[in-house]
């Protein structure tokens, strides 16, 4: 494995048992102790996973992950208080790409960041996908529509290939987040919501009122060509 | 600052108002009545004796005009007097003969009682109403004649007076009714608006306005009582000002305890999990106690959970996101995900309700875990709906709980079995039942000893 993973969380404690844990998993681990420092280590070197905590000093989580994916589409897990699950919400719309709750065990953390890092590096060997102007290129982990080219992130595309795949199909979203995210039970369908919110934002003419996916009240989502 | 509260009067402002009406109508009637009796018989008497004594006079005077026998030229002249005389119209017979001064008025329209006064010799009258107009006739016989004369003195200006009397005494009774009404109205307001102001001001404090205050606006009983009631409710307002705040503090304490465990708690968990994985390396000496303390930092990891649950709930910070849910396979996900698949049998029926997923997720996960706690065997899980709604059982065949103790099962920390410390945090079924609670839904329990015990969620369908 070896993926370059950036750590930023404040906790000495929990910096050097979840270092400890996900080196143990194969991850090469540079930590950070605010959001200031964990910025400038991202600037400096290339990473295949970014872990945040929210409640950071100088520099807060949310501040942190607006930054780094305005720069990015590196896969970012935020560490967020249980008790604050507006938290939850406001990171993923910021751009996260999945969450943990704290308190966590490394196995579910190690699990996630897993899926996270396979999510940006799976590269399937498939043709191209044409759906009206909307151009999806597996193999080069790239979207169009018409000229323009759409800065998806990792999981942002996944979806957008899996719901493409297969137009006119009614997905749920416990079927969404095994396709996509690759969870069985851990899963929560708000990042299915919130992932679906963002990818319209940035291939929809009016997201508010979505042409091509559409809600499908009280089952899920389905994607409509054009 | 005071609270304005609204004057209502019921009943009893209604009722004096109507008492005030009733006397004041009575006392006045009673005037009028009286007053109108005897100026009538003061009237009639008048007119009476007037016409009598016209009719005397009258009557000498025919005495003197008229012979035994009067031919018809004698009574035209007497006729012809009269009229000079006036106010008066005169009938007359005279042996089989009969005259009139009025071609409406002739012998037939005197009355027949005064008829047999004159015949008796008498002079009478008699009130008679010939074509609507009303008379007293007045009748007599001539001395030394065969004539009876009968004089209609006209009393139509009378009881024209009579009834304008009547119709201003009428007027003035009804315009004193009515301000008898409106000055009752007013007097009971003005008495009644100290009780109905009492009234109100109770009421709204009993509705949680502890600054309501009763304004103390006179010296009388009425002010004497406002300022006492405004003391009990200044005592009343400050004890429970002091209470809540007491009670804030407490929940504010609670949720900064847990807090502060929070991070000291997460680093605990990651480095318990990391050690759970090398149990099996450890030296003997090492693995039991590393084992306990793997199983401890899960129990307290569970109990600061509950706890900040609890503490949100108890500061309504926690928030719902309802979404259509199909009950039944989230029960059947929450029990397989804990994998409890073995333990728990799952009959369901298709059931969806609009509601919050997590929290409906956590309440199954906290009644099932219960169950399969204290009631250890047996434990099922029924998703159904009927005509009240949808609901969840879940039971189990364990040895129940007495009855002393049933009701205090959501109590916080409480737990039935007080012999025997389970292990859970003594929070999940207060945490269950604020959950179904802030569902709009509610939780209930059944139990007998030796044979089981059911909790049943409820849950509103839209």
């Amino acid at each position: 494995m070896d993926e370059r993973l950036l750590l930023v969380e404040d906790d000495a404690s929990i910096r050097e048992v979840a270092t400890l844990g996900l080196t143990k998993a194969g991850f090469r681990v540079t930590t950070a102790a605010d959001g200031r420092e964990g910025l400038l280590h991202f600037r400096q070197a290339p990473f295949d996973l970014v872990i945040l905590d929210v409640m950071l000093p100088n520099l807060d989580g949310y501040e942190v992950c607006r930054q780094i994916r305005g720069e990015s589409r590196v896969p970012i897990i935020m560490l967020s208080a249980k008790s604050d699950t507006v938290d939850i919400v406001v990171g993923l719309e910021l751009g996260a790409d999945d969450y943990v709750t704290k308190p966590f065990e490394m196995a579910e953390l190690v699990a996630r960041a897993r899926a996270a890092v396979r999510r940006a590096s799976v590269v399937p060997e498939e043709p191209v996908l044409v759906r009206g102007d909307l151009e999806i290129d597996p193999g080069a982990f790239m979207a169009r529509r018409g000229d323009k080219e759409l800065s998806l992130t990792a999981t942002e595309f996944k979806l957008l290939l899996e719901l493409a795949r297969r137009p006119g199909q009614v997905f749920t979203r416990e079927l969404l987040l095994q396709q996509v995210w690759n969870y069985e039970y851990l899963g929560d369908s708000r990042l299915v919501d919130v992932a679906v919110q963002r990818l319209r934002a940035k291939i929809e003419d009016d997201p508010k009122e979505p042409a091509m996916i559409k809600t499908v009240r009280g089952v899920g989502y389905r994607f409509d060509a054009g | 600052m005071e609270t304005r509260l609204p004057v209502r009067t019921g009943r009893l402002r209604r009722r004096l108002t109507v008492a005030f009406m009733v006397v004041a109508g009575v006392s006045a009637a009673i005037l009028a009545v009286s007053s109108y009796v005897i100026v009538r018989e003061t009237r009639l008497s008048d007119s009476v004796d007037r016409s009598l004594e016209q009719g005397r006079f009258n009557l000498v005077l025919a005495g003197e005009t008229l012979g035994t026998h009067p031919t018809e030229t004698q009574t035209n002249e007497l006729l012809a007097a009269y009229r000079r005389r006036g106010a008066f119209e005169t009938v007359g017979k005279s042996g089989s003969r009969t005259f009139s001064s009025s071609v409406s008025l002739g012998y037939p329209q005197v009355p027949d009682a005064l008829k047999r006064i004159v015949a008796a010799g008498r002079l009478g009258y008699e009130r008679e109403t010939v074509v609507g107009q009303r008379y007293l006739v007045v009748g007599g016989r001539v001395e030394s004649s065969d004539t009876e004369l009968y004089y209609f003195f006209s009393e139509e200006r009378l009881w024209d007076e009579l009834g304008q009397l009547r119709t201003i005494l009428l007027t003035v009774l009804g315009g004193l009714i009515l301000l008898g009404g409106l000055v009752g109205a007013f007097l009971a307001r003005g008495m009644l608006r100290p009780v109905a102001r009492a009234s109100a001001a109770a009421h709204s404090l009993a509705e949680g306005l502890l600054d309501t205050r009763l304004p103390v606006d006179s010296k009388d009983e009425f002010g004497t009582w406002a300022a006492s009631f405004n003391e009990m409710a200044d005592a009343l307002e400050a004890k429970i000002t002091a209470l809540s705040a007491a009670q804030a503090r407490e929940r504010r304490f609670t949720s900064d305890v847990s807090h502060e465990l929070r991070t000291p708690l997460t680093a605990l968990v990651a480095e318990a999990s990391l050690l759970a994985e090398q149990l099996d390396r450890m030296p003997p000496d090492a693995r039991r106690p590393a084992e306990l303390l793997v199983n401890d930092v899960a129990r307290l990891r569970d109990l600061v959970e509950d706890l900040m649950e609890i503490s949100r709930l108890d500061a309504g910070e926690a928030r719902v996101r309802k979404e259509l849910v199909d009950v039944g396979s989230l029960v059947s996900t929450a029990v397989r995900s804990r994998r409890w698949d073995d333990r728990v049998r799952v009959d369901r029926e298709e059931v969806v309700v609009e509601t919050d997923p997590r929290r409906l997720e956590r309440i199954v996960g906290n009644l099932i875990g219960n169950a399969l706690e204290h009631g250890g065997r047996d434990v099922s899980v029924r998703v159904s709906k009927d005509g009240i709604g949808a609901f969840v059982e879940v039971s189990d065949r364990g040895r129940g709980i007495e009855p002393d103790r049933l009701p205090h099962v959501f109590d916080r920390f409480y737990k039935a079995d007080s012999s025997r410390a389970g292990p859970g945090s003594g929070l999940g079924l207060a945490i269950a039942l604020e959950n179904a609670r802030l569902l709009g839904g509610d939780l209930d329990v059944w139990s007998e000893v030796g044979r089981g015990t059911r909790f049943t969620l409820r849950l509103p369908v839209t």
